[in-house]
């Protein structure tokens, strides 16, 4: 359990391991902004989490992560309504198909935008305002694809790694104020954006988001969920180039 | 247009019966439609398969075409707020439950497997362990389109054609093929239920504490050791679960995850439950099973002592699919079930002569379940305001056992008859063409002769099963 007891904002709550992290944090009785795109879905899953816990605890906001400028205005927003914020997990992410012999700009721009502006945008506007408070967690889910640069999804590795090297330098720099800001790289996780494809040894989103709250409250900076993906990602990461463009992987 | 059919043998899921056939797997209403006007300019028969979980020959065209939907399997639409499903006819009630969990949806009647088709659960008009409360599947259908054999689509609700939409939920397929249907989903304020195990002494306790608890509890089933005799005879442990009011059970809220929901697949974290099936299937063959019957109910007790206690919904309904392929424990004869539904004054009279009889002649199920039902208001229902007792028999080999099971169950069948019982056609496999009026009576029989008249002058659509009951 945290020790900090505000307003928790979670961006990407309406699927997978944000819509998870969402529910334990409503469980743990915190008022939580729960931010998607969709508004009927993100309307009825907060309304199903109310149901269930039989209390208002979750706050559905409308928003698009890669509507970068709309981050400050609905930080503001959020705060006037609920209260002051001291959580922010930046779930948000998206994943196209792309094709071996495919190099679209408009795909890779929209991961970009989604998994490593987005998140730039939302742990600045509370990184503003965590400092000077000198409290506050930021936790972003990156992903163990951006330990490396694969054939199969250069620009999804890419964004990872933007997002996950710029929640470094902000931990860097956050740390000295009592700001914690925490990365968790998922593995194989069965979620809406990982359906059909198979993933052998998959978990829960649920149980990503409860080892990624476990790291929240120990005060991890990086994690890796399950944490057997730490020693496979040591492996992955130490494979020589030269070898590593012959895998299938 | 040549349409790509391939030759396949067809079992029924018991794999007790079975014939060639010629298969297609559409994946467009268009595709169907052509596969209709394929058939239909050959002059030839057509079978609706869904995910083939009828126990018997209901999806089964032996020297006909089989149209396996089971490709038809997108949700086209769901109504996060309302809970209201448009659904192809292939979609499993796996599809439904893990879209709608997450809203706090669930179906409202599920059967002992996830892997049925919504569009064969229409069919067969499927009921789960809250029958005696809310009704058959049909009831939670609020329309549908059918594709009938000229090429035609209906549209059919309870307000618009409802008389087809009366008959062809629960018309084994013999009316049209379901395009689309709207399901209706209930809330749920957990992922959870409260689950309570009670030990029943006999066949009279077990009916009599279902009919007791039926006013109060949302789910009830009973397990029967169909092995014991005498005084203990229809003894075994009844369940019963009952749905979370709101705030009840907050921790719930995580199962709304639908990873949460599945069955587990491995047995202590470790073995595969894909590898079980051996060890049942040695059980089965080396005649122990009333052994396991006798060990399962020295659980209860145990059992109850520590209830209730809290279950996911998907792991108190799908307790068929906790092993995987256990069904091949039958292997090689399969299985068939024996089902009736009887009326509830005559209802431990009959099911003590059934049990009774299967006891003398040697051929006892090695599983044996009772249910509590209510009347619905479609035309070929099989669902009395009584009891059901689905009773599963390993088919033998030999052609003279196998002969004497069949004889068996049609004296069987002629006791659940003669007191005004009915029988379930995803199950059944061996019930004789004058049964079909006395399950039905004559007016609703000739009702439906006449709407398959209509809707498939030339009998295009046909079964085993409808091949088997309806001439």
């Amino acid at each position: 359990m945290s020790s900090r007891n505000g307003v928790c904002v979670v961006v990407g709550a309406s699927s997978g391991i944000g819509l998870a992290i969402a529910r334990r944090l409503c469980l743990e009785g915190r008022k939580v902004a729960m931010l998607a795109r969709r508004p009927r879905e993100l309307e009825a899953m907060a309304a199903a989490i109310d149901d269930a816990l039989g209390r208002k605890a979750a706050h559905a906001y409308v928003h698009d992560a890669s509507d970068l400028d709309a981050a400050e205005s609905l930080f503001v927003r959020i705060e006037q309504e609920l209260g002051e914020v001291d959580e922010l997990h930046y779930v948000a992410g998206v994943m196209p198909e792309v094709a071996i012999d495919e190099f679209d700009l408009g795909k890779d721009r929209m991961q970009m935008q989604v998994n490593a502006l987005g998140c730039m945008a939302w742990a600045n506007a509370a990184a503003r305002r965590f400092l000077p408070r000198k409290k506050g967690l930021i936790l972003g889910v990156s992903s163990v694809a951006q330990d490396r640069g694969r054939c199969g999804r250069p620009g999804y590795n890419a964004s990872k790694a933007a997002m996950d090297t710029f929640l470094e330098g902000l931990r860097n720099r956050l740390w000295r104020h009592g700001v914690q800001v925490t990365t968790v790289r998922p593995g194989f996780v069965e979620t809406p954006m990982t359906q059909g494809l198979a993933l052998k040894g998959a978990i829960s989103a649920d149980r990503a988001a409860q080892l990624a709250l476990a790291a929240r409250d120990r005060g991890r900076s990086i994690v890796y969920v399950p944490g057997k993906w730490r020693l496979i990602m040591f492996v992955i990461r130490n494979i020589p180039s030269v070898l590593f463009r012959r895998l299938s992987i | 247009m040549t349409i790509p059919w391939n030759d396949e043998f067809v079992r029924g899921w018991g794999m007790a019966v079975g014939g060639p056939s010629r298969v297609l797997r559409p994946e467009t209403k268009e595709q169907v439609a052509d596969a209709f006007a394929d058939v239909r300019a050959r002059n030839g028969s057509i079978a609706l398969r869904g995910s083939g979980c009828s126990y018997g020959d209901a999806a089964i065209c032996s020297g006909g075409h089989v149209l396996d939907l089971s490709r038809m399997n997108r949700i086209l639409d769901f109504d996060p707020l309302t809970g209201v499903a448009r659904c192809e006819p292939g979609v499993t009630i796996r599809d439904l439950w893990r879209t709608s969990i997450q809203y706090g949806f669930w179906p409202k009647v599920v059967s002992g497997t996830m892997a049925v088709s919504v569009g064969g659960a229409a069919s067969m008009n499927i009921h789960g362990k809250n029958n005696y409360a809310v009704g058959s599947f049909g009831e939670g259908i609020r329309r549908f389109s059918l594709l009938v054999a000229d090429g035609s689509v209906l549209e059919c609700s309870r307000t618009q054609n409802a008389d087809l939409f009366h008959a062809a939920i629960s018309g084994f397929g013999m009316l049209g093929c379901f395009l689309d249907l709207d399901i209706e989903l209930k809330r749920v304020h957990s992922g959870r239920l409260r689950v309570g195990a009670i030990v029943c002494k006999d066949l009279a306790d077990n009916l009599e504490t279902i009919e007791r608890l039926q006013g109060e509890a949302d789910y009830l089933v009973s397990w029967i050791d169909l092995h014991a005799k005498g005084a203990a005879l229809g003894r075994g442990v009844l369940h019963r679960a009952d749905q979370m009011k709101p705030g009840e059970d907050p921790e719930g809220v995580r199962f709304f995850d639908p990873c949460l929901q599945d069955v587990p697949t491995t047995m202590f974290g470790l073995v595969p439950k894909g590898w079980l099936w051996p060890g049942m299937w040695a059980a089965v063959h080396s005649g122990q099973v009333g052994l396991v019957n006798a060990l399962k109910f020295s659980f209860g007790p145990r059992e109850q002592r520590g209830s209730p206690y809290l279950q996911s919904h998907g792991a108190f309904h799908f307790l068929l699919d906790y092993v995987p392929r256990w069904q091949w424990m039958t292997k090689p004869g399969g299985l068939i079930q024996f089902q009736p539904f009887v009326p509830k004054a005559s209802a431990e009279r009959v099911l003590r002569q059934l049990t009774e009889t299967c006891h003398r002649e040697g051929m006892i199920p090695y599983l044996g379940v009772l249910k509590r039902h209510r009347p619905d208001p479609f035309l070929m229902t099989h669902a009395v305001d009584g009891f059901s007792m689905a009773m599963d028999f390993a088919v033998p080999t030999s052609k003279r056992k196998r002969d004497a099971l069949w004889a068996m169950c049609q004296r069987l069948s002629d006791v659940v008859l003669d007191a005004g019982g009915r029988f379930y056609y995803a199950k059944d496999a061996l019930l004789p063409q004058p049964a079909f009026e006395r399950v039905h009576g004559s007016e609703a029989v000739r009702t439906f002769r006449s709407l398959k008249a209509r809707c498939d002058p030339r009998g295009m659509l046909q079964t085993d099963l409808s091949r088997r009951l309806m001439g």
